[in-house]
């Protein structure tokens, strides 16, 4: 365990309690805080809540620090709720096992948490803390997905983190957001419904929902078409959360139409949630089957490979920044997609960091639209073309996270990347390995080009982004500028201010522990980061698509203009594609169901 | 795409989940086979460890307790959203007076509606609070019980009428109550931690099998849960008996009654 996390959790008053009482702690925490907040709704004055919900917040990333710190050493923290520990070698009740890296992962959505919650300060003034309710709602329903050990309350805290997300996206209450808010809905209750079915399938065969004894079942039963639809089933509900295509339509709609806050923790947190739940389920309860294994070896490698480039090409055509941001969610989740489809530690171990790196990146740019909707009153890049000046410290925080997500070999996401780098070229996934390269670039080469438009006014003919569907909204501009910069900056000093190196050292026992196994057949088992002309070589790209968008009219017409006729069609359908019907989102979500099958049953 | 499309592309999912639901439905266990290993035994476990008859609530309130606490809250954050949703379109003024719509008619009510929905209502709140109390014994519990109590409450408009209803039922007071019943949730489970147990804990005496004052912890719990049902429920009731009363843009009337 490094030093700077021993010195920095011995310092917390929790190290000092036992181990098996910390991990319920953060979820509990909230809990209360939320109870208290609903009775006094009415007579609390308009800003305790708020400060309340910041303070929670922060209290729970110290818990969850404090809980990382003691399982980096003593191994995974386990609770045994109402203290029915397992009899005969089976499971009574729930458990919690906090391993160091889900617990790194819950510290990380608390933080974003905190600093979304001090970026949201006033804004939701209305609702006698309703907002802050839910909030917190959502932070606890995160901490007890990341902790729980029981099949069935994984889909508890699922279920939980979908039902304040759907009000939450729906606050703004004008159509957009309720046709959002309903595609979103709609599509994600039938993620919970798939992975209930799943779950009962799964518990049909073993007869258990403890993670260990439903391992030991999925090791016997073999090659079994009932464990292999409850994976599919499972898996499909959770890709439906992260967004891999083609479970990702719903996404853009709701993200875009969220209050920007809430994007924040949908983007940054909740995406990642999804696969977060997949590598572990991948790892922890299904790593016994063979034929889940080599499935997921196919499906989760094509598939990531797929949406990295999809959502890098979707972002290069969006002209609205929360769409075009969303978009670019989706691409990272395809290139974390390969992360577990890959099955190796490192992999693993870069998943795990990139998940960090990229929530705490993207937290950020979020925060740059938040900030442009509050005091431009608009997030629409050509709209906005110029109108950004006099926001020079906005505008330096999407420059730099734009730099970070292209590739910029600097900080936390970077060290996810190479490590991802690293594991896909020593597993031979070379192609998958270009795509996620690729759809970096193009979503640094996005933002980018919107934040040269917007901050510097450059480009000043749009190409085919010009096109894309826009909106016309705004957000309150009642709080000050400097309470919305200063937890965007705050997000991306984390990520810049990381320690790499002592990642690095800890990383392989974190992925171990939270793993639960063993380096499988054929993997070294080391964190192996890629080669340093990888990132430099995606940036330079970003750039240079960027440069191309900007300029490219100026430096060579003829060529531009080739490429933008060329690319109109295909732009102009994929736009089209994102019809926002709902019906068209459950078909799509249909058809990926039955390709995971395929792939199940053929491989 | 077009509704043909559609209907296209779920028949060539179809012809793959297909065959693969058939094989997954041939390889289940046959029907009727022995019950789960994990039901048989918490069948074993909670007559004899907690004095507990009721299994559904054992397992709800006890063994897996902790389900129970997110699936309340998951409630409270349905409720909570909702609320949001609602009151966030018609504005936060006028919380607690009955909202009129101008030129609506107030018809009056029966007097044998009104009767009989004051001999009624009471004794709905009484089944309500037998229910949530005999969780430990019959089919029944905090959930089940809360929805009858909230029903017991809608009968409070029903008989005295919307006006009556708006007096009667204060939407801070649900609010309290739906908060305080979710905090004596989360308290049953950290209050054991105080004096030393695990989480949720079961640390209260147990009572005798097939008593009233059975299963310890497990009453309060559905205590907790039968307030916040209660109030959750009456106040989605509230917001949407509100919302009728929102005029509509284009003039026309809800058309119901005062």
């Amino acid at each position: 365990m490094p030093n700077w996390l021993v010195l920095a959790t011995e310092a917390l008053p929790a190290a000092a309690l036992p181990a098996a009482a910390l991990p319920p702690l953060p979820v509990a925490l909230p809990l209360l805080v939320c109870a208290l907040l609903l009775i006094g709704s009415r007579a609390l004055p308009i800003w305790l809540p708020d400060l309340v919900a910041v303070l929670t917040a922060l209290a729970v990333a110290a818990l969850c620090a404090t809980i990382a710190g003691r399982a980096s050493a003593e191994g995974p923290l386990v609770t045994w709720f109402g203290g029915w520990t397992p009899r005969d070698g089976a499971a009574l009740g729930i458990g919690f096992s906090a391993d160091a890296a889900s617990a790194g992962i819950a510290t990380f959505a608390a933080l974003l948490f905190t600093a979304t919650l001090v970026f949201a300060w006033n804004f939701f003034d209305r609702t006698h803390g309703h907002f802050q309710i839910l909030m917190l709602l959502f932070l606890a329903a995160m901490v007890g997905f990341c902790f729980t050990r029981d099949l069935f309350n994984l889909f508890v805290w699922f279920e939980v983190m979908s039902v304040t997300a759907f009000a939450l996206t729906a606050y703004r209450l004008d159509d957009a957001a309720i046709a959002g808010a309903m595609t979103f809905t709609v599509t994600n209750s039938l993620a919970g419904i798939l992975m209930l079915a799943g779950i009962g399938l799964l518990y049909a065969r073993a007869g258990a929902l403890d993670f260990a004894d439903l391992a030991a079942a999925v090791a016997r039963a073999g090659h079994d078409p009932v464990t292999a639809a409850a994976f599919c089933l499972v898996a499909a509900g959770l890709m439906i959360k992260a967004a891999v295509v083609p479970f990702q339509f719903w996404l853009a709609d709701a993200h875009a139409v969220a209050s920007s806050p809430v994007s924040v923790i949908f983007s940054g947190a909740m995406v990642a949630m999804g696969l977060f739940g997949l590598a572990k389920l991948v790892w922890v309860v299904f790593g016994g089957s063979a034929q889940i294994r080599d499935a997921v070896g196919v499906f989760m490698i094509a598939g990531g490979a797929v949406t990295a480039l999809f959502g890098g090409w979707m972002a290069l055509i969006q002209r609205h920044l929360k769409r075009l941001l969303a978009f670019s969610t989706i691409s990272h989740a395809g290139i974390m997609l390969v992360g577990i489809g890959a099955l190796s530690q490192g992999a693993t171990a870069g998943l795990l960091l990139y998940v960090v790196g990229h929530g705490l990146v993207k937290g950020a740019l979020f925060m740059v639209a938040g900030i442009l909707l509050a005091l431009r009153s608009s997030v629409d890049e050509i709209a906005l073309r110029g109108r950004g000046r006099g926001l020079a410290g906005a505008g330096a925080a999407l420059g730099l996270a734009g730099l970070l997500l292209g590739g910029l070999p600097v900080g936390l996401l970077d060290l996810g990347a190479r490590a991802l780098h690293g594991a896909l070229e020593a597993g031979g996934h070379r192609l998958a390995l270009a795509a996620s390269l690729l759809g970096t670039a193009m979503t640094g080469a996005a933002v980018l080009r919107a934040g040269a438009r917007i901050f510097l006014g450059w480009g000043g003919r749009p190409g085919n982004e010009g096109r894309a569907p826009t909106l016309e909204e705004q957000e309150r501009g009642n709080r000050a500028y400097w309470v919305m910069f200063v937890p965007c900056g705050a997000l991306l000093v984390l990520d810049l201010a990381a320690p790499t190196g002592a990642l690095v050292a800890a990383a392989p026992g974190w992925t171990r522990s939270f793993t639960g196994r063993a380096a499988l057949p054929g993997d070294a088992g080391a964190l192996a980061l890629g080669a340093a002309w990888m990132p430099a070589a995606s940036v330079g790209l970003a750039l240079f698509l960027a440069a191309f968008a900007l300029f490219g009219d100026r430096v060579a017409p003829a060529a531009a203009a080739h490429i933008r006729r060329l690319h109109a069609g295909p732009a102009a359908l994929l736009n089209a594609s994102h019809s926002g019907l709902v019906g068209d989102d459950v078909v799509w979500i249909v058809l990926g169901l039955a390709v995971l099958a395929l792939a199940l049953a053929v491989v | 795409m077009s509704p043909r499309l559609r209907v296209l592309l779920l028949g060539l999912a179809a012809l793959v989940l297909a065959p693969c639901a058939l094989a997954v439905i041939a390889a289940m266990p046959e029907f009727g086979t022995a019950i789960a290993p994990y039901g048989a035994r918490i069948n074993a476990v909670a007559p004899a460890e907690r004095n507990i008859a009721n299994m559904v609530t054992a397992i709800n309130f006890d063994l897996r307790g902790l389900d129970t606490l997110g699936e309340e809250f998951m409630l409270l954050a349905a409720v909570t959203g909702t609320v949001v949703l609602l009151r966030g379109r018609r504005g936060e003024r006028d919380g607690d007076r009955a909202a009129r719509l101008p030129g609506r008619a107030v018809v009056p009510r029966s007097e044998a509606v009104i009767l009989a929905c004051r001999i009624a209502g009471p004794l709905t709140a009484l089944f309500g609070l037998y229910v949530t109390v005999h969780a430990s014994l019959t089919p029944g519990g905090g959930f089940q019980g809360g929805a009858v109590l909230a029903s017991a409450c809608v009968l409070i408009y029903l008989g005295e009428g919307y006006a009556g209803w708006r007096r009667g039922v204060r939407s801070a007071v649900l609010d309290a109550i739906e908060g305080g019943g979710a905090l004596l949730v989360v308290l049953c489970g950290l209050g054991p931690m105080l004096v030393g147990a695990a989480f949720m804990q079961n640390v209260l005496p147990f009572g005798t099998f097939g008593a009233l004052l059975s299963g310890g912890l497990v009453l309060v719990a559905n205590l907790g849960v039968a307030a916040a049902v209660t109030a959750g429920f009456s106040q989605l009731v509230l917001e949407f008996l509100e919302e009728t009363r929102a005029p509509r843009p284009d003039g026309a009337d809800g058309g119901d009654d005062a």
